[in-house]
């Protein structure tokens, strides 16, 4: 019983890191409607102007963190409006973005190993990670509760942002039809915009915990997969979705290798996304898009 | 008159252009975007490679069984998966490529996992793999030139239509997804035969992505255009290998600009032929934009 | 017409391509092979880095023979088919005497058949396999060769350490299911481990590279009641596991690792590096070594981190240049006989003489123990 409860508190501090990243896929194909596979990048940048503010700035760790979420968001923008719209403004083949995002991927990941070197680097002793016991049957560790915590605290202050503004709005409607939403007057290159920002400041939160909990090198943006798995199982477009499909990777994960067998821990993981996608292609809480005729 | 250098990379040259004719049917002519391929070509490298030394097969015998059990496994995967459409096939191309990989790797007892097979004889010489080009490039042309190819192209350009017209696109998906498995399969075994040596970490998703980039870059719907991206793909990737650090960033650069500069790849949906040389001449017009505007389907 | 010129200039670099650099006769030309881009990156540039700077001090000092040693580096972005190309080019384009590298067994197990059947030597730097060496018929590979010890030997020295030196008899082991060092470090050391009396009570896997979270298996591994946990892995992995381990409060368990530490693992893990063991090549404090770490940090201003991989792409160097002077000849026949000929070769970090299956002849196994932020020398050791 203990050992089952600590898998459960493992994976449930996995799922919510995943949930963090899987948003931000989420986000971004409920508006342009294709897997944005750069995602990982802007994690990764997130991840090294946070290490270089902290080792050689030596500014704290807010300032840090803001400066990293500010300029992840900047740099999403800036890979959208270089490489995204160009094409998306060409034709509307969303093929077409997808393989492009995955060239930003490699680019991003080899200005990395350029510039910093593929060295693995750890961030500096930021946040606490001493050993926690939960009411003396199961352990977890102090970060475990504070990834936890930020990522409630930032999905729920997403949620606020796209319930309660204007923008919000706007993104929530643009995200049942684009065309449409630009015709009732929406400025849809600044709507794009705000939404690479957002996915790219939560990618950069995703990747100081990432970074602090498994360190960082250039090539870190790839287990980003395993959040995209987890917003497909979700529901792509879908940011409840999102969340939920983050979690039940993460507990499906933990919970294979604890009690099946270590090196099927993939295995069930790509399977689970095949499966899904059978019996329920848009995912869990997906909404249904019918091809047109 | 080659030397060695040359006679790998044309040998490698044909292996690569083997299997982006495989994705190249599959996705520029059926329509069907994939991101798992190389679990084929580890399929088609691991039966051929086990077949030829544990059970002493010829290895002519063992590329065929190699090509033939990509394929069959393709065909089984395609039937249920295959009524996926658009974005969520390749998705679930990406788990199933990965399993393909992880079960090979997990399977200790046959395929000694990560560690790979060693001593696989060195069968894929340049005639060998030239042959092989040569044969099955004609075998593709005559197949999207035949009645199947145009069911193909049908199926792609529109499903619902080709469906009223009365193809059965159910089974013509699953039939090109088989093909495509054998030609992958077959370019793993001659893999196999070129390295004399396999691990399925040489099949991961990288691996997948570069096939369909080649694809893409190439230009999705053009047999010849595909072979050109993957001429052009290797090329680049030898040439800059003197400045080897920046080398993954021209290649991740180069897809980037092809994508914004000319979506439609190198070649569009043309084939390199007598027309086309003919409208070249003829100083062809900039290539036509689409208008999009939006981004919707 | 744009297109034409496209075509055109891709033809002229094709061209340019197939004609080849020229060849110049007052210098030796080696290979390097080092995974400069993708996963193994950060081991690889020091390679190349420390290679390179053995190569500079080599030329400033007279060079060999007369001539200047001019390095030949190309990347493989981890991937077989690519270094077996970066091998053919540097043998037909570059006319390379002796290439050195890679950083992976995988790879030099696949650039074999052709280093060997065009007769160059390669030199594997840390590539551990028994079968970069040695074919599957247990032949010598006349051209391949290495400067480490291999697995089953690392294996063994793990086994008889945590038996015999810390009397732990009850082993957890966690390895890397995708990769083939890990894999064959494991099944090395879980043959001896049962010859000095221990018992491997929980065997788990995981897989490098997307895995970065093993408190999974680490519940598995304490459930088990193990006393000492077994890591055949690269240094990230290691150092994440010991950093969970400690964060779920495994605090008595004792960590003994291979040669994959490296001294980054220090900022990923922290004061959970403490009085952990590492069987290892060589020992970062070795007072021969220290014009080495000395030299690195001045040219690159950096510290040697990976000094594993550092220290065996210098001592390589040395030890290629040295066939080649034996030799006195750049033909690649001729260094690869001196290179088997090699006999009590004082380089920095060892003393080296080839066995007759390319192998240095009885190296010390080094154990480090983590103490006080670094890696410390502990005792030099030799299995029973």
């Amino acid at each position: 019983m203990e050992t089952v409860l600590q898998q459960v508190i493992n994976g449930l501090s996995l799922g919510s890191v995943y949930a963090l990243i899987a948003v931000g896929y989420s986000l971004v194909y409920s508006i342009l409607l294709f897997s944005n596979f750069a995602h990982g990048g802007f994690l990764v940048i997130g991840g090294y102007i946070c290490y270089f503010i902290l080792r050689s700035i030596g500014g704290g760790i807010w300032i840090a963190s803001l400066a990293a979420l500010m300029g992840a968001g900047f740099c999403a923008v800036l890979t959208e409006k270089l490489a995204y719209k160009p094409i998306r403004e060409r034709t509307n083949v969303t093929l077409y973005l997808l393989i492009a995002s995955m060239g930003m991927s490699i680019v991003i990941e080899n200005i990395f190993v350029i510039i910093a070197g593929g060295r693995f680097r750890a961030l500096p002793p930021v946040i606490p990670t001493q050993p926690v016991s939960l009411f003396g049957i199961a352990t977890t560790s102090m970060f475990d509760i504070l990834s936890l915590v930020t990522a409630v605290v930032f999905l729920s202050g997403l949620q606020i942002f796209l319930t309660r503004t204007k923008w919000g709005l706007a993104i929530r409607a643009a995200a049942y039809d684009l065309r449409v939403a630009g015709l009732m007057g929406v400025n849809v290159n600044r709507l794009i915009s705000i939404v690479f920002f957002t996915a790219g400041l939560l990618a950069a939160v995703g990747g100081i915990f990432l970074s602090v909990r498994y360190t960082l090198y250039p090539q870190l943006g790839l287990i980003t997969i395993k959040a995209f798995i987890a917003a497909v199982i979700g529901g792509l477009g879908s940011l409840p979705g999102a969340v939920v499909g983050s979690l039940i990777l993460g507990l499906a994960e933990m919970l294979t290798a604890g009690f099946i067998s270590s090196q099927m821990r993939d295995l069930v993981v790509f399977l689970l996304l095949v499966i899904t996608l059978l019996i329920r292609p848009t995912g869990l809480f997906g909404k249904d898009v019918k091809e047109k005729v | 008159m080659f030397g060695g250098y040359t006679e790998g990379i044309i040998i490698l040259l044909c292996i690569n252009s083997i299997a982006a004719m495989g994705v190249s049917l599959l996705t520029g002519f059926t329509g069907i975007f994939t991101l798992g391929h190389a679990g084929y070509m580890a399929l088609g490298a691991y039966v051929s490679s086990l077949l030829i030394m544990k059970a002493g097969m010829p290895w002519l015998a063992g590329i065929f069984l190699g090509g033939t059990g990509a394929m069959l496994v393709a065909w089984l995967v395609g039937i249920p998966t295959l009524k996926l459409m658009g974005d969520y096939y390749a998705i679930a191309s990406i788990g199933l490529g990965e399993a393909i990989r992880l079960i090979l790797e997990n399977w200790q007892s046959v395929t000694r996992g990560a560690r790979g097979v060693p001593g696989i004889p060195p069968y894929t010489t340049l005639p060998v793999a030239l042959a092989f080009f040569l044969v099955m490039a004609f075998a593709m042309f005559c197949l999207i030139n035949s009645r199947y190819g145009r069911a193909f192209k049908a199926c792609r350009d529109d499903y619902l239509a080709a469906s009223l017209l009365g193809f059965n696109t159910a089974k013509l998906r699953v039939l090109s997804l088989a093909i495509s498995g054998f030609y992958c399969g077959v370019a793993g075994a001659l893999l196999a035969g070129f390295l004399s040596f396999i691990q399925p970490i040489m099949f991961d998703m990288i691996k997948s992505t570069e096939l369909t980039s080649v694809v893409v870059f190439g230009g999705l719907g053009s047999m010849s255009g595909t072979l050109i991206g993957t001429g052009i793909i290797t090329l680049v990737t030898e040439l800059f290998r003197p400045i080897s650090q920046y080398r993954m960033l021209i290649y991740g650069a180069v897809i980037v600009i092809i994508m914004i500069f000319r979506p439609e790849g190198i070649m569009g949906q043309k084939e390199l032929g007598k027309t086309f040389f003919r409208d070249l001449t003829r100083r062809l017009k900039p290539a036509d934009k689409r208008h999009g505007g939006g981004v919707k389907r | 017409m744009k297109r034409v010129c496209v075509l055109g200039v891709f033809l002229v670099l094709f061209v340019s391509f197939l004609a080849g650099p020229a060849f110049a006769a007052d210098t030796v030309k080696i290979g390097y092979l080092a995974a400069l881009t993708g996963d193994w990156a950060a081991y690889g540039q020091t390679e190349l880095k420390s290679a390179q700077l053995a190569v500079e001090e080599i030329n400033s000092a007279g060079g060999v023979n007369g001539m200047k040693i001019e390095l030949v580096p190309y990347d493989f972005r981890t991937r077989a088919e690519d270094a077996v190309n970066a091998v053919r080019r540097m043998i037909e384009e570059d006319k390379v005497s002796a290439i050195v590298g890679a950083n992976g067994s995988g790879i030099n197990i696949a650039t074999a058949a052709v280093v060997n059947k065009a007769g160059v030597s390669q030199i594997g730097t840390v590539s551990t396999n028994p079968f970069v060496t040695m074919d599957e018929s247990g032949k010598v590979r006349p051209y391949s060769f290495r400067i480490c010890f291999t697995d089953p030997y690392q294996g063994k020295l793990i086994a008889y350490f945590s038996a015999r030196e810390l009397g732990r008899l009850k082993a957890a082991i966690l390895y890397d299911v995708g990769n083939d060092y890990s894999q064959g470090l494991r099944e090395f050391f879980m043959k001896s481990y049962g010859n000095y009396g221990g018992k491997v009570v929980a065997d788990l896997g995981f897989r490098g590279g997307q895995d970065v979270d093993f408190r999974a298996q680490l519940t598995e591994i304490r459930k088990s009641g193990a006393d000492v946990l077994v890591l055949p892995n690269m240094g990230k992995e290691m150092a994440l596991i010991m950093k969970q381990a400690r964060e779920l409060g495994m605090d008595e368990i004792v960590f003994v690792g291979g040669d994959g530490y490296g001294e980054f693992m220090w900022e990923i893990a922290g004061d959970a590096m403490e009085n952990s063991y590492w069987i290892n090549h060589v020992a970062p404090e070795d007072p021969a070594m220290q014009p080495f770490f000395a030299s690195y940090r001045e040219k690159y201003n950096d510290e040697c981190k990976e000094f594993v991989n550092g220290i065996l792409a210098y001592d390589a160097m040395y030890l290629v240049a040295d066939a080649i002077k034996r030799a006195n000849s750049t033909d690649p026949k001729a260094v690869r006989d001196a290179l088997e000929k090699t006999e009590n070769l004082e380089l920095h970090h060892a003393v080296i003489t080839m066995d007759e299956f390319h192998n240095p002849k009885d190296k010390d196994g080094v154990v480090l123990v983590a103490k006080d932020g670094r890696g410390q020398f502990f005792k030099k050791i030799k299995p029973e």
